[in-house]
């Protein structure tokens, strides 16, 4: 086992570059992929009342107030109208004394947030406004602010145990993803040298020399385990201290959760090399295969939005639902193992039948030679 | 040492090794000698164990191999077609890790090292990586992945294949050396009949899966005893002549390109002045006879109808 791992180590020290670009690429995706989730979406808004310019001045600082989900900018009628035209922009919003009306192309989830949204803060000033004919309505706008500022009643969120309830962390899950999905394709690549060295005739080799075959898999399994853990640590210790994205307090338990999701991917694609008998055949699966799977288990996507029983369905036959199930159980309700437990089995248990179905159907088809 | 019986192997129902029988005697060195596709390579990975037989037994010192692989594996060196190393890593490397799974004893491995790139002559490059080296130092190479544990049998599958002139003499005198000066047993397969000619001792001639012929060399040669091999040249190609030297009695095995006209005619045959009368016929004149003795590959030619490289 130990003269097989330390051929592929002595392979990749020789050629490192692959292992650092797949690094690279964790930390590029991650960082490009929050960016873009963390940009304020802006929409065009205009009027074309004859007070244009007085209806924007009043409407656009109370579209834009504090803790607003969207960037609104005056810009010219017949240019926005034209970027919604030529589908660069969902939305524009065409201002009125005290109405609106959407500019849009095609219906779109974006349509009916901004709708909602605009539709709040013009609701809230006409009735601020109507309520300006009994009482000065200066007075009355402070009294509201001053009514917001101090509510006679305030909800508060709080754990059973009292703790503060954590709000979910979409950098950490897509962090989470992007770091996985890559390293998906380190161990993939590592295990298909089994196939490599069995077309190359190095097995036959082994086969040969007084090495046991269970040694001969361990060897290749251990070192595609061994440089995945290694790729994934290295993106994680760069996340935190580098990037000081936020990991909660267990970066222990997160280490193990990567390792047994690490063992139940080998485990996938040891089963995928059962299937094939070259390596050019792996290639062409696995890389079409695996990028499906953060998809489907919905890592990218913020909890609940992926809802469908079918694809929850299929992803829970594979190791990622289980692993991000774990892992933002961990950083955001800094959960332990025992709460954990359950993924970690499953994905445990998904390796098991994986690893035995691929070794089996392997060997198979070696005896079937 | 080792015995072949009646050892078939079949793909989806089709004979790739049809029962065949041979023999390995201790400080043996046999060809196997075929055209690719005769069912060389099949043979010899079931000999080395890689392969179940479909039917047959393979015995070593009376035991077999099919049940108990053990014992001949410990006395194996199999060297495959393929170059079966470790592209990214240096010679050296390659026969670090192949000496360790073979469990060479540590303070033995080194002087290994340095014994078999000594015998192939890579010392001096054996920090190079081996995707640097020609095809001829790879299969080198690949030769003394196999001798690190000293076998005492040494199997080698078309070891020369695709490789320069230079390489292939070192890597025939090598295996010539082993077996004369060490005693390895040698089981050669080629496809080039000069290789096994120079190298071994006995030879099986094998096509579509069958042995069709087996002995030393002079025995395979007495195959052809009453035959000549003769080739001749005419001052110019003629297509006439050579269709009216096919039917003649004695002549067969008639073979033409631009230059000459190879075939096999009876012993004492006498044709010569049959010869000139036809290429008088066909209007040229015979400007070159030469009688030469058949070899392997005329053996193989008048057994199959067929040249080796066909």
């Amino acid at each position: 086992m130990g003269s097989v791992f330390m051929a592929q180590l002595a392979k990749d020290r020789r050629n490192p570059l692959i292992l650092l670009l797949f690094i690279a690429l964790s930390i590029l995706a991650t960082l490009l992929f929050v960016r873009s989730t963390q940009n304020m979406t802006t929409i065009a808004v205009f009027s074309e009342d004859e007070h244009g310019a007085a209806i924007e001045e009043k409407w656009l600082p109370l579209l834009n107030r504090e803790g607003a989900y969207y960037h609104f900018k005056a810009v010219d009628a017949k240019h926005a109208r034209e970027q919604v035209q030529k589908g660069r922009s969902d939305v524009a919003v065409k201002l009125m004394e005290q109405d609106y009306r959407l500019v849009a192309a095609s219906d779109s989830p974006t349509i009916q947030q901004v709708d909602q949204y605009v539709r709040k803060i013009y609701t809230q000033e006409m009735q601020i406004q109507a309520s300006s004919g009994v009482i000065k309505e200066e007075k009355l706008r402070e009294a509201v602010n001053e009514y917001v500022r101090k509510p006679p009643f305030r909800l508060t969120k709080q754990g059973i145990d009292g703790s503060k309830v954590q709000s979910h962390n979409m950098s950490t899950q897509l962090m989470f993803a992007f770091t996985l999905l890559i390293s998906i394709f380190t161990m993939g690549f590592k295990v298909n040298s089994v196939t490599n060295d069995k077309v190359s005739r190095i097995w036959d080799r082994m086969i040969l020399s007084p090495i046991h075959k269970t040694s001969m898999y361990l060897g290749y399994i251990s070192y595609s385990f061994f440089i995945s853990l290694f790729q994934v640590t290295v993106v994680l210790i760069l996340f935190k201290y580098v990037f000081k994205f936020d990991l909660g307090h267990h970066f222990g338990l997160i280490l193990l959760i990567i390792a047994i999701f690490i063992f139940g991917m080998i485990s996938l694609a040891m089963l995928i090399t059962g299937f094939v008998s070259k390596p050019e055949q792996f290639y062409a699966i696995y890389p079409s295969f695996v990028p499906m799977l953060p998809l489907i288990s919905g890592a990218y996507m913020p909890p609940g939005a992926l809802n469908n029983p079918v694809l929850s369905f299929i992803a829970d036959l594979f190791p990622m639902s289980h692993a991000m199930d774990a892992l933002m159980k961990v950083v955001n309700l800094d959960a332990g193992i025992s709460e954990i437990a359950l993924q970690l089995s499953l994905i445990l248990l998904i390796g098991v039948v994986y690893m035995g179905i691929g070794i089996n159907l392997a060997e198979r088809k070696s005896a079937r030679k | 040492m080792l015995e072949v019986f009646k050892l078939s192997k079949s793909y989806k129902g089709k004979r790739a090794v049809d029962e065949i029988n041979l023999y390995l005697d201790e400080g043996d060195s046999v060809g196997l000698l075929g055209p690719n596709g005769a069912g060389k390579s099949t043979t010899i990975s079931m000999i080395s164990t890689l392969i179940k037989p479909t039917s047959g037994d393979i015995k070593f010192h009376g035991k077999s191999t099919v049940e108990a692989p053990a014992a001949l594996r410990k006395v194996l060196g199999v060297v495959p077609q393929e170059i079966a190393l470790y592209e990214e890593l240096s010679a050296y490397e390659n026969l670090k890790f192949f000496g360790k799974i073979y469990k060479v004893e540590k303070r033995l491995l080194e002087e290994r090292i340095q014994d078999v790139l000594d015998l192939v002559g890579l010392k001096d490059r054996q920090k190079e990586l081996v995707k640097t080296f020609s095809g001829g130092m790879k299969r080198r190479v690949n030769i003394a992945a196999a001798l690190l544990h000293q076998p005492k049998i040494l199997i080698l599958d078309e070891p020369t294949v695709g490789i320069d002139p230079q390489s292939r003499t070192h890597i025939l005198e090598m295996v010539r050396m082993m077996n004369e000066r060490t005693g390895t047993t040698v089981l050669y397969t080629s496809h080039y009949m000069e290789e096994v000619e120079q190298l071994c001792k006995r030879v099986y001639i094998m096509d579509h899966g069958k042995i069709i012929a087996a002995g030393t060399k002079a025995e395979l040669m007495s195959i052809l005893s009453n035959e000549d091999k003769i080739q001749i040249q005419l001052d110019r190609p003629s297509a006439s002549f050579v269709e009216a030297i096919k039917g003649l009695k004695h002549i067969h095995h008639v073979e033409a390109n631009e230059e000459n006209i190879d075939f096999i005619a009876s012993k004492g045959s006498n044709i010569l002045g049959l010869l000139v009368r036809e290429a008088e016929k066909a209007g040229a004149e015979l400007i070159n006879y030469q009688m030469d003795t058949p070899s392997l590959e005329d053996v193989f030619l008048h057994l199959t109808g067929r040249t080796l490289r066909d």
